[in-house]
């Protein structure tokens, strides 16, 4: 049960650094401290970015104590000062987060960046309630040392594991992040140029059999819904005019094209 | 402020399939577009196509519970429209309930106010909710000529508007959007004046970034989800027909949607502040790319009307907003539909809200 109070303190050390490398990322991509706020949002327009530069200070600065103190450097009053002021930041959090989602419940936490955009839910204040209670935990626990049995060691990668379920558990972030990790662009967001699914429907096998209906060479429409995109064709079909209507796929090699030849007037299929 | 006419985008380098809703001959074609793909895909559960006027019938924008015209006469219990059909008498419920810049009893609504009301039941007469002369305006400000007066760029689909607030209504406005300054984005709902409008409610709070740059949205898992849940909003006719029933869509594919319209020459130093919606990304909701004529079914979430909706235009302004909707509880993700006010209305919105949760279904 000890071994659980001695894994406490790096891990609140990676979750503070990793929520100031968050932070951090995000402004350096937007270029602008104010794409995402988060609880800042609460305080008036000039206070909000000394207030978010304060955040990331406090926690850069919590984490690199905590990782200064887990050792025997720093045992003692330095190391349990630390852990208090961790445990009274995560508590802060907790009323923080409470606030916000009661008046601004369109509102993510920001913790961790963008991937905490995600309205504040109860996981969220949950969350920081868990950290507060570890920092307190962590309160006296002895310098990181080996385990020193391997039934010990296995009983440290247990808890720690249990703990770490327990924190994705109340991480909306966790989803994203499997979401980026695994990336590949829906179709329905893809952007092709039209001269492509031109070029590819000409080389398709249906194109080859309908090409001799289509009296025209440059479609009379062209439209997109989702995933295909639609070319409409003027043409001729046992002497009646026609609509050569072909729904191509929009993947970038051998899409699946569709095709209905349908009576211009009343859209009826001729065939 | 100088004067600034309405900017309408024209290209002669367009094909003739660019979606430019302009077109004099664009209605008829984006009409087809739902027939011709339920032809060639087949309608959704049904593998034979559906007959031409069973479609056409399911896509015909007509107004079940709104009715839109222009106050002739108006007492404690009854209302006289003067509307496309011509003069018309609704009886007001006992319960009804007028807005004019405010809540106002229906009486106190006036002769000439554009009007747009909606019914207590479908194809009953009787009128529970009345709207006079509401507006409203939702972009980036590019002006701005003392305390009160904007100048707003709604994007290149709407052109630009001036907006002014009153004394009464600044301290409401400046608390949600404590930026009115140039570069920063406004979405207020008011009164409509012959040529401003006059800003009365914050429609929402402002986003904390700039314009040009909204955040990147989360990344989508697999496909886009359908059915999609978020926030629909209204916007005025404009050039639009007052009743027209549909959605200005946020992400018409950019292939075909004439995106890539010349960009407008820098004639005055608001243009420097101006933010083209498509050139920021994919803006705050990740949303499949549609185009005009393309079908929707859209339910308002709050009182559970859905409708099957054409989209009419570009709502690419929306993308710059990364707002929830909390009208009843917090809606899924931000802006997935511009709504034209007849079809907010018709769902169910109350204007001065300025939003709904919504559920979006692609092709119905």
């Amino acid at each position: 049960m000890l071994g659980i109070r001695d894994l406490q303190v790096p891990l609140l050390a990676c979750l503070l650094l990793g929520g100031c490398g968050g932070k951090a990322w995000r402004v350096l991509r937007d270029r602008s401290m104010s794409s995402g706020l988060g609880p800042t949002i609460l305080f008036p327009w000039r206070l909000r970015r000394p207030i978010m530069i304060a955040m990331c200070v406090t926690e850069l600065s919590l984490g690199l104590m905590l990782l200064g103190t887990v050792g025997r450097l720093g045992a003692g009053l330095p190391a349990n000062a630390v852990r208090a002021g961790t445990a009274v930041f995560f508590l802060v959090a907790v009323g923080i987060l409470y606030e916000v989602r009661q008046r601004r419940p369109d509102v993510g936490c920001g913790c961790f960046g963008e991937l905490s955009d995600t309205p504040i839910g109860l996981r969220a204040i949950g969350r920081a309630g868990v950290l507060c209670v570890a920092s307190v935990v962590s309160i006296g626990a002895p310098p990181l040392h080996m385990p020193s049995a391997p039934a010990q060691g296995g009983l440290w990668l247990v808890a720690l594991a249990v703990e770490l379920a327990v924190l994705a558990f109340l991480s909306p972030e966790v989803g994203q992040l499997l979401i980026r990790l695994g990336y590949s662009e829906p179709c329905e967001l893809r952007r092709l140029p039209v001269a492509r699914t031109l070029s590819a429907l000409r080389a398709s096998s249906q194109w080859r059999r309908y090409s001799g209906q289509v009296s025209a060479d440059v479609p009379a429409d062209v439209w997109r819904e989702g995933c295909w995109r639609f070319v409409v064709f003027p043409g001729l079909a046992h002497g009646q005019r026609a609509d050569v209507v072909f729904a191509v796929y929009l993947q970038p090699r051998k899409p699946p094209i569709r095709v209905a030849v349908l009576d211009e007037a009343t859209l009826s299929p001729i065939q | 402020m100088q004067s600034h006419e309405r900017q309408v985008r024209h290209s002669t380098d367009f094909p003739g399939w660019c979606d430019d809703v302009t077109d004099s001959t664009g209605p008829a074609r984006f009409a087809r577009r739902a027939l011709l793909k339920a032809a060639v895909l087949g309608s959704p559960g049904d593998q034979a196509a559906p007959p031409k006027d069973a479609l056409l019938a399911k896509a015909s924008g007509t107004l079940v519970y709104t009715v839109i015209g222009k106050i002739l006469d108006i007492s404690p219990h009854i209302l006289v429209l003067d509307t496309d059909e011509g003069e018309q008498r609704f009886p007001l419920a006992a319960s009804a309930r007028a807005w004019r810049g405010g809540p106002v009893a229906p009486a106190a609504l006036r002769q000439g106010d554009h009007a747009i009301v909606r019914r207590s039941q479908p194809g009953m007469p009787v009128v529970d909710r009345l709207w006079a002369e509401a507006g409203r305006v939702t972009g980036t400000i590019i002006e701005r000529d003392g305390p009160a007066t904007l100048l707003v760029d709604e994007g290149p689909a709407k052109g630009r508007r001036i907006v002014m607030i009153g004394a009464g209504a600044a301290g409401r406005i400046q608390v949600r959007f404590p930026r009115l300054e140039p570069g920063y984005l406004i979405d207020v709902i008011g009164l409509r004046h012959d040529g401003f409008l006059q800003a009365l409610i914050p429609a929402t709070a402002q986003p904390p970034y700039r314009a040009g740059r909204p955040p990147t949205p989360p990344l989508v898992n697999g496909h886009v989800p359908d059915p999609l849940g978020g926030t629909a909003v209204w916007h005025e006719p404009g050039e639009e027909p007052t009743g027209l029933l549909g959605i200005a869509y946020p992400a018409l594919d950019p292939e075909t949607s004439c995106e890539q319209a010349a960009t407008t020459p820098v004639t005055c130093d608001g243009d420097l502040h101006a933010v083209d919606p498509h050139a920021t990304g994919p803006g705050c909701v990740r949303l499949p790319y549609l185009s005009v004529g393309s079908m929707l079914r859209l339910r308002n979430d709050c009182s559970g009307r859905a409708r099957m909706l054409p989209v009419t235009g570009c709502g690419a302004t929306a993308r710059l907003f990364c707002d929830r909707c909390v009208s009843c509880g917090t809606s899924q993700k931000g802006r997935i539909a511009d709504l034209t006010m007849a079809a907010f209305v018709e769902l169910g919105g109350n204007l001065e809200d300025g939003c709904f949760n919504a559920t979006m279904m692609l092709g119905g």
